[in-house]
């Protein structure tokens, strides 16, 4: 029987060179190296890479180049001149799994879907279909189908009667996808296994340096085999003869009994194997070797066996200035071009949100297309969404003013047109073409090359997806966005290869690599080797039962694979070292691989004491140190004061500089509903609007009439401010204002009836003190017209009603220091010693005595949360000398001001400080404030 | 196997939990029970991780040393093991590593559930969300809920609002976000608990038999005016008229649900005194100080009063409870569909996903069980035998009805083969809040044990290897006085207590040590105590590890600072570190992201103006477009990295700050796997984003109690044991009362004390609630003075003659306070004012200062590089078409005709590899229709080959090969270049020796005529390549190779002539 034959390659020779050497074999350098005809199995992409640059680079010595051989991967076997026509694509597969799916009687499927699924919709659909077509892979790796399953699992299969539906589920997705003409393309390359037609122009196959080859690939190699094709099988191995019967089968599979047992005892193991606390520990380990290398690249590459390290090492080899290469690619997902197309999807709902919207704006190709400042135009979006708080595109565009915003949005508006108009993927071209009109793409900058090749993988997707979709029509223009970017987004971008770059790669690659120095990370148990412990289709049972790859199987491979590995570079030919976990990076507890405690019995437990004992200490945390006080401008300019802002300097005057000297405010972009500001405000329109000197209800005493004008005053105001249909919390927060509103409307009532008539509403004053303009807008002046009492009055909007001595003046704290603070704050009632918060209402009574005397109350008309406790509260007990006090405590406020004494801070709590991120660890110690400052 | 039976061990701290269940683990190997057949589950991860690590230290002592081997066998009571054996065992243990199942509940959970998805309802496989997952989801949640599509409210939408309305009665609330924010953090577990609404606010599960409470009683205005009437003439004096006057105007503003008004509470008090009595018989009541006789016509208006002043709270109450019912379930339905049905989990989730009382099929370990069950031995390859539960205090009652079946089945296996063994200690149950139900403890061994008296058999661990003996001693008098306790504590708490306590004895009589009690009248006059005893000590230079420990976790972070600040010592708060926001350099990159997407922030802006950053930005307008550009094309990681890097030179000699920045970088790493994109969500992620401090031992360690579980310190300080903590009150909120198999039975937010004391249903609930609650801190002061080895600190208040709260600093007076401290009161030389002191004052000095240790050699830490080798050469990659050059406009790239013009290209290259010489035959054209090549590249392609222009491309000449769609590979300039030849021909001379080649490009460009030569600059690099290429390949010099772009689209061949200027 025609069998391959197996030809040993030593390993203390790096396998690509030892393959290389062997297709070479009989070349003496006259002419190109023509490999043509020769077709070459390896087990990844990477080591293809790998062994055409060895022949090209083999070549060069004699100055020559290379016609190379055909270079598959064992899963390509299955499909060598098997015709592309008919074959479903991804995309075909996966819409002919959901429709079977949607189509199911699961009735009649109760073995599989015990319970109804939760929701019979296209994602639940589409989730399930990848799970099956999955699930189809994998039992192609052996040849088989679901079908299959129940008569390959042999006597006593528990689940034979599951298997029997998935097979009846499998058969009517093929029977859907037969209606449009379509094969399942698993199904096509079993049938091809089954009988495989040689491959075009091939007179000679070589398995090189591929210790798994799936089932698959091995039927069809034995096929061929038998055809009469030549097949040599080149594996790397100990030289010692007659041993490579006992190790590798015929198509160079290490034996699981020979490798399961085989001692992995190198003889400094100690200081090989490294224990490390996370995945940032071993990418310092390895970083920091890297950098005792100076150029370490081609001296040093690092096998990534588990995937969570390669962050760490990715960036900590950015941060030394060490060139990296992973020759996985990384997925478009984490790309820009993904993040604007899963931005434009959003437009495509019906009713786009406001976020939504910023986030397409941000993304800097859609920026750059908006044109003009992006600086004036997002902050003048955030700007429109922090006082309109639109929750969509549509009341965005609304409440814009004419202006660089409302342009924007109306741009972002025609896109959204644009997708919506026309048939998929022409509208989505449209789209991007639009977006991307201006843009130069220059081939010779790689960021460009980058995104180029992403924009050609997109055109590539919309391709495939516009015959899928037009075989399965009928679906929601979110179902195929939806596709299309998960299409988009596992596709992978590859790099490319900086001179001189470690490489970072998988453990699977690392056999064909044939650096010196090497270290792998990761050398965990569950990541070297991978093991599947349970599974809701395939456990390993049943994965042994069908013959497909079982745990065993794996562990044989990387056995053989970690020996190849250290042999390679034993003897002073180089250095292996494996780097152990200890927690994964969410802080999971790992443990060494299995293949670390290959050992004889008598070594075994030192090495589990050895791999089992705490990490090394990891890095010891520095004590708390400040990199830098923060240096605020000193030179803001501040020409006048609001009347409130007195509160603020009394406060803190340091805080008061940065919020009224610098204007420090802070955006929230995911403010949902009125802040109490804003609240305010809204209720405050309605309150002016009745006091008014025109209103209809200045002298009305009927509480129900004034609630009636309040109220719809209230809804103008919310209206135009908030639009016709503010979202959900505002709806909720303009009720709560209608129930204060309405209270107030009876207490009104009553005070009218009591015979106050309001004077004057929002009455703008400008007073000087100091030499300094003080501004603000008096909420209401009340005159009593059967008494002649005046008294000016502040509306509060707050959750609990305030008493305007409370908000304005406090007692000293039990244990503080009144002397530290500035002596126009301090006064005394009535022997007490008392200090000023706030300035409001005197300040309002000194701008009012021009007009209406010195004899004028002040107060608060409270509208809090508890109906019960609405109304006007009095500054009892107010008198010429607390005015006389408070005025002068104004003028040392401006003295202040005017001198910029603002220094220094008063300590408050982190979390009741608007301004805490700046001062961690005190406010003081945080900023340097300029001595001489300090001093005026 | 060898039959073991099942065991429950009540342990006390410091009795090596562990060492018991690793005993036991090994006692099973010793039987024959293959490791994959244990299921030993805890619950932390790093617990799980010890366990395992312990276990196998253990067999490799014993393997290697007689002796253990000895001593381990006696402790598992199978002498006759050897190292051989244990060896044995050993290798079975790594040999199954992979298939172990010793882990935590959640991990074992989620294990069965991804094996059953379909089984459990699930649409497929699913992922485990992590925090920041949950409050994204939550977001996107509520924006769904508020979300207006156009127009109206929907139904659903008025509703909620309705609900929300209902559940903040009386309360009205401004902020629904926010609000609502709460509720869902409050109130979601007992939402999931019982979904459906019967069990909310539902006054026949609350008092089946009816409350008297609730009953419409009499005409209340009819009631306020006889009161109104009679107290003028019955008052005594103003004041008592005062009382009765506010009480009417009270009671006529008052709204159920709002804060009880104080002059309604007071008569309401006073009422409820008589209550029997009232109405019917002349009652006395004292109303300021003062007596008033109230005569049955007026007790009965005021009983209407009292009552409907009940009966409104209590409706109200109730409306409230299905409010905030309905609300949740608007909330959940939108959560359900949108996160859960979308196979995103929490554990939570996946534990509720399994319980039975949700409806999950029970699981069964295999065999004949009975129809329905999810046999888990086939979908997860294992059987399960034996059952080892660590920390049983703490497991749920869900948790426990999960397992439940697979351990019924396991201890009721006819023939003894399996086991459960389960440890833990009831005082130590300071989890109650998140589940843990401290009684299932003894409910599982009684409901087996009466069913079979003996099944399980209980087993005591009350010595403890961790603590000396002066600490055993005093917790042994504050925790053992039964009499004590029980009139300090609700008596249900104390007899629970008391009757798991045991003395407890120090397995270390030798170990020398101190307990002393201190007072220190305030916050600073403790922490300075602290201080003082710490330095005192000195433990750090003496090596002993300390710990201070406190209740919470402000008072940690206070505390640390004080250490530090005024004794200069090197004090960590071992809380969670908000590592991105405690440090004025992460918070600046932070700030500087804020301005960049948010350029109207000002704040932000200002910050980062302030920061050595402002030196390193040219304009706002510049940074918005580089760092948006960075972060979309890269991520968050790498543009913080592009930022930290710039700020390196400042923080050069500042470990600290560059710890810190690489902790940011890590965060953002995290981020960016979540897929965000957006800076205010990072900003967000990174104020959440806490870090433990690495466990370095020579700190002062400030912790809370709850997270010092299962540690011991050489030395511990208890400077904060103060507060109302053994008289606990129930907080607000909602009331769930369970059945006695956990069931929700019932749920009402709480009406206050005045009500629900006056009622019986409610105030047993409460009186449970409460009694569980001081339990619960009794356990927690348990843990705190069993965490010390040699010598505890503690510091409190002094308790005040009149003071009446039963709090610690009172139960430490009952039982130690009666002690003469005497003469022994020193630490060291410091005489110290001390209430109590037992042990040696100078225990610490037989300790001597250990010198620094030396910093381990550079060589240990790294790997070391190979000296002197050569590495191997690696030649950069390149295409051909990789020395492309120009512009591609982006309209080309994304028009149709882009990907179009691609895959047209790609066939009409097809079509003419399949022509070896020119001439269309009919041969020709029928494979291009196999291969599917479309009429348009077929039409292409004929007009191409039948054009005059293009003649000389295809034309045969004699002796002449063709190579078509030849791949290369050749090193060039130091480049590995693989490329592709169109189409090359090549003439020989007579003896057959190529002397010419003419290397064919085909391009497919819609190229106008006239811009050829654009073209042909275009491609000139890439010919280049070519010419060199098949010059090497054909062994001819490069003039000999002709080099021709062939334009398809203008059919015309154009020549590239060879190029010394590039
Ligand atoms: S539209 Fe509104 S947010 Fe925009 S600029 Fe005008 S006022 Fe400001």
């Amino acid at each position: 029987m025609p069998s391959p034959r197996l030809h040993v390659l030593p390993w203390s020779q790096p396998l690509i060179h030892a393959v290389t050497a062997w297709l070479a074999r009989g070349w003496a350098g006259e002419g190109p190296l023509d490999l043509t005809g020769t077709l070459v199995v390896v087990p990844t992409g990477q080591s293809e890479r790998r062994l055409r640059e060895a022949l090209a680079s083999h070549a060069a010595t004699r100055n020559q180049a290379v016609f190379p051989p055909r270079v598959v991967m064992p899963a390509e076997l299955a499909m060598l001149n098997a015709p592309a026509v008919g074959v479903a694509t991804k995309s075909e597969l996966l819409l002919a799994w959901v429709q079977t799916l949607l189509d199911a009687d699961f009735d009649a499927l109760r073995e599989v879907f015990p319970k109804d699924p939760p929701q019979r919709n296209f994602a639940w659909a589409a989730r399930l279909a990848n799970e099956f077509i999955r699930l189809q892979a994998t039992l192609t790796e052996n040849g088989l189908r679901m079908a299959d399953v129940p008569m390959r699992a042999g006597e006593n299969f528990p689940e034979f009667a599951r298997w029997q539906q998935l097979g009846e589920l499998e058969a009517a997705c093929e029977a859907v996808l037969a209606e449009h003409g379509l094969y399942d393309p698993q199904a096509v390359k079993i049938a091809f296994a089954r009988n495989p037609a040689p491959p075009n122009g091939i007179s000679r196959i070589i398995v090189a340096g591929t210790p798994d080859p799936l089932p698959l690939a091995v039927k069809v190699l034995a096929a061929y085999a038998e055809s009469g094709l030549l097949v040599d099988v080149l594996v790397s191995g100990p030289a010692e003869a007659g041993e490579a019967a006992t190790l590798f089968d015929g198509w160079g599979r290490p034996v699981p009994e020979a490798w399961a047992t085989r001692s992995f005892s190198p003889a400094d193991f100690a200081q090989r194997v490294r224990l490390c606390a996370d995945p940032a520990a071993q990418a310092d380990v390895i970083v920091a070797c890297a950098l005792g290398y100076g150029t370490p690249g081609g001296k040093l590459d690092v096998g990534v066996a588990d995937g969570e390290v390669l962050p760490s090492l990715e960036n900590g080899f950015a941060r030394a200035g060490v060139p990296v290469f992973n020759p996985e690619g990384r997925p478009l997902r984490g790309g820009s071009l993904y993040t604007l197309l899963a931005a434009l999807a959003e437009l495509v709902t019906r009713e786009p949100s406001f976020a939504s919207v910023s986030a397409l704006v941000r993304c800097p190709d859609v920026l750059a297309w908006l044109g003009g400042s992006p600086a004036t135009l997002l902050a003048g979006l955030d700007d429109l969404h922090a006082k309109h708080l639109p929750a969509t595109l549509a009341a965005a565009r609304a409440k814009a003013r004419p202006g660089v915003v409302a342009n924007g949005l109306e741009e972002i508006n025609r896109l959204r047109a644009l997708l919506l108009v026309g048939v998929f993927p022409e509208n989505v071209r449209t789209v991007l073409t639009e977006i991307f009109k201006a843009r130069e793409f220059d081939q010779a900058r790689p960021e460009d090359v980058r995104a180029i090749e992403a924009a050609q993988t997109w055109g590539g997707v919309l391709i495939e997806l516009e015959v899928a979709v037009t075989r399965f029509p009928g679906l929601a223009a979110a179902d195929v966005w939806e596709l299309a970017l998960r299409a988009f987004g596992d596709s992978q971008r590859f790099d490319d290869k900086p001179e001189g770059a470690v490489e970072l790669q998988g453990w699977l690659e690392l056999l064909w690599d044939d650096v010196p120095h090497l270290i792998v990370a990761g050398m965990n148990d569950g990541r070297v080797p991978d093991a599947v412990v349970g599974d809701a289709f395939l456990p390993e049972g049943l994965r042994e039962r069908l013959g497909l790859k079982t745990n065993a199987a794996r562990f044989a491979r990387d056995a053989y694979l970690l020996h190849a590995l250290e042999a390679v570079r034993a003897e002073g030919r180089g250095r292996l070292d494996l780097l152990v976990g200890k927690t994964s990076a969410a802080g999971d507890p790992l443990r060494p691989s299995r293949l670390l405690l290959q050992c004889a019995d008598t070594d075994l437990p030192g090495r589990v004491a050895f791999l089992f004992s705490p990490a090394e200490a990891a890095r010891p945390t520095p004590a708390w140190m400040r990199a830098w006080k923060l240096k605020p401008r000193t030179d803001a300019k501040i020409e006048s004061l609001s009347v409130t802002s007195f509160r603020d300097y009394l406060k803190c005057p340091f805080r008061f500089y940065l919020k009224r000297g610098l204007k420090m405010e802070a955006i929230d972009p995911h403010k949902a509903e009125l802040d109490a500001m804003d609240f305010g405000t809204l209720c405050h329109a309605a309150l002016e609007a009745m006091g008014k000197l025109n209103s209809p209800v200045r002298d009305c005493t009927d509480a129900n009439v004034l609630r009636g004008f309040l109220l719809e005053e209230l809804n103008r105001a919310a209206r135009a401010n908030y639009g016709d249909y503010p979202a959900l919390p505002l709806v909720v927060q303009l009720e709560s204002a209608r129930q204060r509103l309405s209270k107030l409307a009876d207490v009104q009532a009553q005070l009218r009836a009591d015979g106050w008539v309001i004077e004057r509403t929002e009455w703008a004053l400008d007073i000087v003190i100091g030499g300094m303009s003080v501004r603000g807008k008096i909420d209401r002046i009340d005159r009593n017209e059967l008494t002649g009492e005046v008294r000016v009055i502040d509306y509060k909007t707050s959750d609990t009603p305030v008493n305007p001595v409370d908000a304005h003046v406090r007692g000293p704290k039990r244990t503080e220091d009144t002397d530290t603070l500035p002596e126009f704050a301090r006064f005394a009632v009535g022997g007490e010693d008392a200090i000023w918060v706030d300035l409001q209402l005197p300040l309002y009574l000194e701008a009012v005595a021009s007009e209406y005397g010195h004899a004028v109350a002040c107060g608060y008309f409270n509208l809090p949360k508890a109906a019960g406790e609405t109304g006007v509260a009095i500054w009892t007990g107010y008198d010429a000398e607390v005015q006389a006090s408070a005025m002068r405590c104004a003028e040392g406020v401006v003295a202040a001001v005017k001198a910029r004494r603002f220094w220094p801070p008063a300590e408050l709590p982190v979390d009741r400080d608007e301004f805490g991120v700046l001062f961690p660890q005190g406010a003081e110690a945080s900023v340097e404030w300029p001595v001489a400052e300090v001093r005026a | 196997m060898k039959k073991l039976g099942h065991k429950m061990i009540l342990a006390s701290a410091g009795s090596g939990k562990t060492y018991a269940l690793t005993n036991r683990f090994v006692q099973l190997l010793a039987c024959g029970a293959p490791p994959e057949r244990i299921v030993a589950l805890t619950f932390t991860r790093k617990a799980a991780g010890e366990f395992f690590d312990e276990i196998l230290n253990k067999l490799a002592r014993a393997a290697l040393d007689p002796k253990e081997a000895a001593r381990i066998g006696a402790d598992i009571g199978e002498p006759q093991l050897e190292t051989a054996d244990f060896l044995r065992m050993l290798r079975s243990m790594v040999d199954a590593m992979h298939r172990l199942s010793l882990g935590t509940l959640d991990g074992f959970f989620a294990k069965v559930v991804r094996a059953f998805p379909l089984e459990l309802g699930l649409g497929g496989d699913f992922e485990i969300l992590q925090e920041h997952g949950v409050q994204l989801e939550r977001q996107r949640v509520l924006r769904q809920l508020f979300a207006r599509a156009g127009g109206e409210l929907d139904e659903a939408q008025v509703d909620f609002i309705e609900a929300f309305k209902r559940a903040t009665f009386g309360a009205e609330e401004k902020r629904l976000a926010t609000r609502l924010d709460r509720f869902i953090d409050e109130h979601q577990n007992a939402f999931l608990d019982a979904p459906d609404g019967e069990a909310w606010g539902n006054p026949r599960r609350i008092w089946p038999a009816g409350s008297a409470w609730l009953v419409k009683t009499g005409d209340t205005n009819g009631a306020t005016e006889v009161l109104r009437r009679w107290a003028p003439g019955a008052c005594a004096n103003e004041k008592q008229q005062k009382r009765w006057d506010d009480f009417l105007e009270a009671l006529d503003s008052w709204a159920p649900g709002a804060a009880m008004a104080k002059p309604i509470d007071y008569v309401m008090v006073k009422a409820l005194e008589v209550w029997a009595a009232l109405g019917e018989e002349d009652v006395e009541l004292i109303i300021e100080r003062k007596k008033q006789m109230v005569p049955p016509e007026i007790g009965a208006a005021l009983k209407v009063l009292v009552r409907e002043v009940f009966r409104g709270e209590l409706t109200r109450r109730l409306e409230m409870t299905q409010g905030i019912h309905t609300v949740l379930s608007g909330y959940e339905a939108i959560y359900h569909d949108l996160v859960r049905r979308a196979g995103k989990l929490t554990f939570a989730d996946v534990q509720r996903l399994l319980m039975p009382e949700a409806g999950a099929p029970g699981l069964s370990s295999g065999g004949e069980g009975e129809d329905g069950r999810l046999f888990v031995d086939w979908r997860l390859d294992a059987k399960y035998d034996h059952w080892l539960l660590d920390e049983f205090q703490d497991t749920s009652h869900g948790q426990w009805s999960v397992l439940r079946n697979l351990i019924d089945e396991a201890v009721q296996d006819p023939e003894g083969r399996r086991s459960l063994f389960y440890v833990g200690d009831v005082k130590q149950a300071i989890y109650a809040w998140r589940g843990g139900d401290p009684r299932l403890f003894r409910e599982i061994f009684d409901h087996y044990n009466e069913a079979a008296p003996g099944t399980i058999e209980e087993g005591r661990l009350d010595q403890s290897w961790r603590s000396g003996p002066a600490i055993m001693a005093t917790v042994n008098r504050v925790f053992g006085d039964a009499a004590v306790l029980a009139r300090l504590l609700p008596a249900v708490a104390a007899e629970r207590w008391t009757r798991e306590w045991r003395e407890h004895v120090s397995a270390k009589p030798q170990l020398g040590g101190q307990v002393m009690w201190l007072h220190g009248a305030d916050d600073e006059a403790r922490a300075a105590l602290t201080l003082k005893l710490l330095s005192e000590i000195n433990p750090l230079d003496r090596g002993l590890s300390v710990a201070v420990l406190v209740q919470s976790n402000d008072a940690a972070t206070w505390l640390a600072d004080y250490l530090r600040r005024e004794g200069g010592l090197p004090a960590v708060a071992a809380s969670d570190l908000h590592v991105c926001m405690d440090n004025p350099l992460t918070t600046a990159v932070l700030a500087l992201l804020q301005a960049a997407a948010h350029p109207g922030d000002r704040f932000a802006w200002e910050h980062v103006c302030m920061t050595p950053l402002v030196g390193l930005l040219e304009s706002g307008e510049g940074l918005t477009r580089e760092v948006l550009r960075q972060m979309n094309e890269e991520g968050f990681a790498r543009t913080v990295e592009t930022w930290l890097r710039r700020l390196e030179p400042v923080v050069a000699n500042d470990a600290f700050s560059r710890e810190r920045a690489r902790q940011l970088t890590e965060a953002a790493q995290r981020f960016d796997e979540t897929g965000g994109r957006e800076v205010a969500e990072f900003v967000q992620f990174a104020e959440r984003h806490v870090v433990r401090d690495a466990e370095t031992a020579a700190v002062v360690r400030v912790m809370t109690v709850h997270k010092s579980k299962g540690l011991g310190f050489d030395v511990v300080v208890l400077p904060d044991l103060e507060g109302n903590a053994l008289s606990t009150r129930r907080r607000d909120g909602l009331a769930v009362q369970r059945t006695e198999d956990r069931a929700v039975e019932w749920v009402l937010d709480m009406p206050p004390k005045l009500f629900h004391e006056h009622d019986e249903v409610l105030a047993a609930h409460v009186a449970e609630a409460e009694a569980d609650a001081v339990y619960e801190k009794l356990c927690l002061f348990y843990v705190a003075t069993t965490r010390a080895k040699r010598a505890m600190y503690l510091i409190t208040k002094p308790v005040g003659e009149k003071s009446t709260s039963a709090n610690f600093p009172r139960l430490l007076t009952e039982t130690l306070g009666t002690a003469e401290p005497g003469e022994l009161a020193h630490v060291g030389d410091w005489a110290c004012d001390a209430v109590f002191a037992k042990g040696d004052a100078e225990w610490f000095e037989e300790i001597p200062c250990v010198d620094e240790v030396v910093a381990e050699t550079d060589e240990n830490a790294g790997i070391s590089t190979i000296g002197q080798i050569a590495g191997v050469v690696r030649y950069p990659a390149r295409t051909p078409s990789g020395t492309k050059a120009g512009v591609v406009s982006g309209a080309a790239l994304f028009g149709a005709t882009s990907a179009g013009a691609a895959s047209f290209g790609t066939a009409v290259h097809k079509a003419f590899a399949a022509v070896e010489w020119g001439g269309m035959t009919a041969e020709g054209l029928a494979t291009w229709k196999a291969a599917g090549l479309g009429d348009s590249v077929v039409a292409e392609a004929c007009a191409c080959l039948e054009s005059s222009g293009l003649s000389g491309v295809f034309a045969h000449e004699p002796g002449a090969e063709v190579w078509r769609e030849r791949m290369f590979e050749i090193v060039l300039d130091g480049a590995w270049i693989t490329g592709v030849f169109d189409r090359v021909v090549l003439n020989r001379d007579a003896t057959g020796r190529v002397i010419t080649a003419a290397v064919y490009d085909f391009k497919t460009d819609r190229v106008a005529c006239g811009g050829e030569m654009e073209v042909v600059a275009r491609y000139t690099g890439q010919m280049t390549v070519y010419r060199q290429a098949a010059a090497r390949l054909a062994g001819l010099p490069e003039a000999h190779v002709r080099c021709v772009l062939v334009l398809t689209a203008l059919r015309c061949a154009i020549e590239v002539a060879t190029t010394g200027a590039d």
